[in-house]
């Protein structure tokens, strides 16, 4: 986030207009900027940002944030490369913005549950984070509330199970789906109201697997929550670390040495090849060819293995710690990767030309499971699904972190939405994140790898461009120790994407699409 | 970007995929005999997260890899629990996964194994005692086999399945 400072703040002047607020914005410690806004000022503000065309990245809630406010809403905002932060205090409720800004509906659920917080209008009430056997009035993240199990309830009474939406009609019919799947997958539940093969509605219902990653990491010093922020979704261990430690380093002012960012660097490209390979082999999976699946699954293993020779973990794990990286890579390991890093490239693309000369192929990714451009604000959909439908962010370039300011990917950009411009947008960033890792070990400043870091007190934001897209995190700390530590991943908003994207399609597709926008559970229910 | 249509158009590639691990295929060989001794020819896996980081799950995936490849050596993994020998189960098991992962359990034929995968799902990990998880796997039903690790790597899996195999052998 170094946007260029004038800039940054003529930009959120504008978006205020002229008035009192304009002059009460602060600045975070990582370019964001932050503004406390009146109940009667809060809606006529998101009402002219919603028509603004500004994002709504992130909503979530905090205690004891703001003097004589039991609670604080934090609302982010995006526009143009700048992040605004609007702070809504309250003492239980709030109004709902889900109907102006889609993106919200997730947010305002997950803060009832959490805190209890009622969202007046709020038009879909049901739970999401906590299922119906945790009691009622149970509110997990609320500071009063012990980080023990509660009683939970023994049985659930049918009228208190989660009702799904209904549609009715002749000829349609519901195909119920989890949460355990018939692959190795995790779990989630899907509801599909179908009508001979096509798909007329999706529902989905995740959060299966809600484990209390925030509320764990409450209280605990920065350097023991980076196990924590590795355990978010094993795929993106290494960037959501980044992404805690970034805020944790910006509190403190800590200065990572340029060693250190070129090495989280060469990991967090390492970790997209192989969550994209991933994918792709998945989805060759699951058109019936395994003779590409198997060329890109090969190369992932070998990641895996690479991974594994630099830093002892086949996830890359325990290697991002506040102030730099643990501890140095060998040189023979790093010339071992440049060597991988040659040969696989051209292997690579073998894999590709394979892939893309099978017509039959072409035939199941294209026109399949399309997500329209139209969709992209208002859910906040990121990454490579946004890629592949006429997006161009990408948080490398928006708001570079670390060494990307001089390093800056190409932003791939496709237009049809369907599964083959998924699939192409994650070959072209393949190719580009091993020319990056090539271009970076090749340049390796020598120096130590890690700075001490002190904690210090304070608040900010930090956003990332995972293999998924932007995950943001907002880290409180007070007292030395973590007071609230907020992620929310690429997945949680992308999940979205599904249920238009399904749309008219035949059920078969449906593993298909779904491999194909690359979704995190884990990474959703937290 | 990558040019989908000169690929298309362009005449069809094809390559071999070589890959050889002779720690693996030693392993596998062990396994073989075992699964043959022990499980009339075919070990069927059910997986199961409970409410795992989806680490453990990409390395159970990848045994199906041309690397690992298990299938040769008699293990399948099954779509429904009616067909699995043993249950593997990842993650911490979550408030909201009890029920299912309950189901899962019981749809098994007897006699079922039980393996828990990861060190989450052997004893809750970091997750223990947090207010949305139980703990690990053993909270809700017997295990028979723990293999630590965050998460294991495939190889230690297999390790893992072999010595369930021969332990499962001698209590015959």
């Amino acid at each position: 986030m170094n946007a260029d400072e004038s800039t940054g703040k003529h930009l959120v002047h504008e978006l205020l207009g002229p008035g009192p607020l304009a002059e009460q914005v602060t600045e975070g410690c990582n370019g964001e900027w932050y503004v406390r806004v009146s109940g009667t000022e809060f809606l006529p503000l998101v009402t002219a940002f919603a028509s603004r065309e500004c994002a709504l990245i992130g909503l979530f809630c905090t205690e004891r944030f703001s003097p004589g406010a039991p609670f604080s809403l934090l609302y982010v905002f995006e526009k143009k490369g700048v992040l605004l932060v609007i702070v809504l205090d309250t003492a239980q409720s709030a109004p709902s913005i889900a109907r102006l800004l889609p993106s919200a509906c997730w947010p305002e659920r997950e803060c009832r549950d959490g805190f209890g917080i009622a969202f007046e209008g709020l038009f879909d009430e049901r739970r999401l984070l906590l299922h119906e056997t945790y009691p009622d009035d149970y509110y997990s993240l609320k500071k009063s509330v012990a980080n023990v199990p509660p009683l939970m309830k023994p049985s659930v009474d049918p009228s208190e199970e989660y009702p799904f939406r209904s549609v009715q009609g002749d000829g349609v019919y519901q195909i119920p789906v989890g949460p355990v799947h018939a692959g190795i997958i995790e779990p989630g539940h899907f509801r599909f109201s179908v009508i001979g093969e096509k798909i007329f509605n999706l529902e989905v219902r995740m959060f299966y697997k809600h484990r209390g990653i925030e509320k764990l990491a409450e209280r605990r010093l920065p350097e023991d929550v980076v196990r924590i922020a590795e355990s978010v979704s094993g795929d993106e261990s290494v960037v959501n670390t980044v992404a805690f430690c970034i805020a944790a380093e910006k509190i403190a002012g800590t200065h990572v040495p340029e060693r250190a960012w070129a090495l989280r660097t060469i990991f967090m490209e390492l970790e997209r090849i192989g969550s994209h390979l991933g994918d792709q082999a998945g989805m060759l999976v699951d058109v019936a060819f395994p003779l590409g699946a198997s060329q890109f699954a090969v190369i992932r293993e070998e990641v895996f293995r690479i991974n594994a020779l630099l830093t002892g973990s086949r996830f890359l794990r325990g290697m991002v710690v506040p102030g730099g990286i643990s501890r140095d890579i060998r040189t023979e390991d790093l010339e071992a990767l440049a060597q991988f890093v040659r040969q696989v490239r051209k292997r690579y693309r073998t894999g590709l030309k394979i892939v893309l000369s099978t017509a039959s192929v072409i035939d199941r990714f294209s026109p399949t499971g399309v997500v329209r451009r139209s969709i992209l604000r208002p859910l906040n959909i990121t990454g490579p699904t946004s890629r592949a439908s006429g997006g161009n962010g990408d948080v490398r370039v928006d708001h570079p972190y670390g060494i990307y300011s001089r390093h800056p990917p190409s932003v791939r950009t496709l237009h049809d939405g369907d599964v083959l411009s998924r699939f192409t947008v994650r070959a072209s960033e393949i190719l580009d994140s091993l020319d990056l890792i090539e271009r970076l070990l090749t340049t390796l400043p020598e120096g130590t790898v890690k700075e001490a870091y002190d904690a210090k007190d304070g608040y900010t934001l930090s956003l990332v461009e995972s293999a998924r897209g932007q995950n943001l995190c907002w880290v409180w700390i007070r007292d030395g120790v973590v007071e609230r530590y907020k992620v929310r991943t690429a997945s949680y908003c992308n999940w979205l994407a599904i249920e238009h994207a399904v749309q008219g399609e035949i059920v078969p597709d449906f593993p298909l699409i779904n491999k194909s926008l690359n979704l995190s559970y884990a990474g959703t229910d937290l | 970007m990558v040019n989908v249509l000169s690929c298309l158009l362009k005449r069809k590639v094809t390559a071999d995929v070589t890959v050889r691990d002779e720690e693996i295929e030693a392993l596998g060989r062990e396994i073989r005999r075992e699964v043959d001794a022990v499980f009339g020819g075919s070990l069927a896996i059910r997986e199961l997260d409970t409410g795992s980081d989806n680490s453990a799950e990409i390395e159970i995936n990848n045994l199906t890899n041309p690397y690992y490849d298990i299938e040769r050596f008699g293990i399948t993994f099954a779509a429904s629990p009616r067909h699995a020998d043993v249950l593997l189960v990842t993650g911490a098991v979550t408030h909201n996964m009890v029920a299912a992962a309950k189901k899962t359990y019981d749809a098994m034929p007897t006699p079922k194994f039980v393996v828990a995968v990861g060190d989450d799902a052997c004893n809750g990990g970091i997750f223990a005692g947090s207010y949305a998880v139980l703990g690990g796997a053993e909270k809700i039903f017997p295990v028979d086999l723990k293999i630590m690790g965050n998460p294991p790597a495939p190889k230690e899996i297999l390790a893992g399945l072999l010595a369930l195999m021969r332990q499962a052998g001698r209590g015959r």
